[in-house]
């Protein structure tokens, strides 16, 4: 399962940039129930958990410690609320925060929590705000975030799904700091992967897998 | 009444919370004006409306600050050799 909502520039990219994790899923032979735009809603999700009983809930949105929101920043999961429909199941939040006090309260040893402890940054090109997937600039950090689904997808447990996405992070960290002296971008890029790289945390059950 | 080393130590704080803006700023005046970061929650900036978070010191300024930092940290301690290994 997973929600995309595109209420802004920063949802609206990550929605693009996850339509090649819905691929790799249907490639696979995997149902998914995408709750994309509107659908991106609380009373959506609550319904669809209970009757899909889905193995994998990818959210992609805002969020804060304590939650994920969904379309118009709608709060579609809080912890001490509805927070136990994420019991037995893996979670991946590309979100901010998350895993500060969701990410605890749902974790134990029949559940995993992936998502980051501090803000989930990215950098865009602004001449690319209309065709997201042609933005190279983003494209260093969503590919990376999305190596999380898409080694789970291909039968990865949580944890190496987590390492292999830090992998990635850091390659395109590698890739850019023989330019770090001559390109400003370079320089920013860096420091906001290497962020984004350290603050993705794994919680819960790190053997688990979803296929 | 906070005693006299209380007052330098406090002092200092101000001081390298300033040279820290001041790095910031620098460093965000030398991206393209077509750069923008999506920061979470705190919405999608604008390198010109970066820089002001960073002047007013806002919630958004300070989360810039605290990434820059991180990262020089890091290097400090030898991240890129550990990057290369």
């Amino acid at each position: 399962m997973i929600t995309r909502p595109e209420h802004d520039p920063g949802t609206r990219y990550l929605s693009r940039w996850s339509e090649e994790v819905i691929d790799a899923a249907k490639k696979k032979g995997i149902d998914v129930t995408d709750l994309c735009q509107k659908k991106a809603v609380r009373k959506e999700l609550e319904g669809r958990i209970k009757r899909i009983d889905p193995s994998f809930i990818l959210f992609n949105g805002h969020g804060g410690a304590d939650c994920v929101t969904g379309h118009d920043n709608e709060v579609l999961i809080k912890a001490e609320d509805n927070h136990s429909l994420l019991k037995n199941r893996v979670t991946y939040a590309v979100s901010c925060n998350s895993a500060q006090k969701l990410g605890a309260v749902c974790a134990d040893k029949n559940t995993a929590y992936i998502g980051y402890d501090e803000s989930f940054i990215f950098n865009i090109d602004r001449t690319h705000l209309r065709r997201p997937l042609e933005d190279q600039r983003a494209a260093q950090f969503l590919e990376a975030s999305n190596q999380v689904s898409l080694l789970l997808i291909k039968g990865h447990a949580v944890k190496e799904a987590c390492n292999g996405s830090k992998k990635v992070f850091k390659d395109a960290i590698k890739k850019l700091l023989p330019s770090i002296n001559n390109d400003p971008f370079a320089n920013d890029d860096i420091a906001d992967l290497f962020w984004d790289m350290n603050h993705l945390v794994c919680m819960g059950d790190g053997t688990k897998q979803i296929v | 009444m906070p005693s006299s080393q209380e007052e330098i130590s406090n002092q200092e704080e101000i001081s390298i919370d300033n040279d820290v803006r001041e790095l910031v700023i620098a460093r965000l005046k030398l991206l393209s004006p077509d750069t923008i970061k999506s920061i979470g929650d705190k919405g999608v900036f604008s390198r010109d409306e970066l820089i002001e978070c960073v002047e007013k010191g806002d919630e958004t300024g300070e989360i810039v600050k605290k990434v820059e930092m991180e990262w020089l940290r890091a290097v400090k301690n030898g991240i890129v050799d550990k990057i290369y290994e």
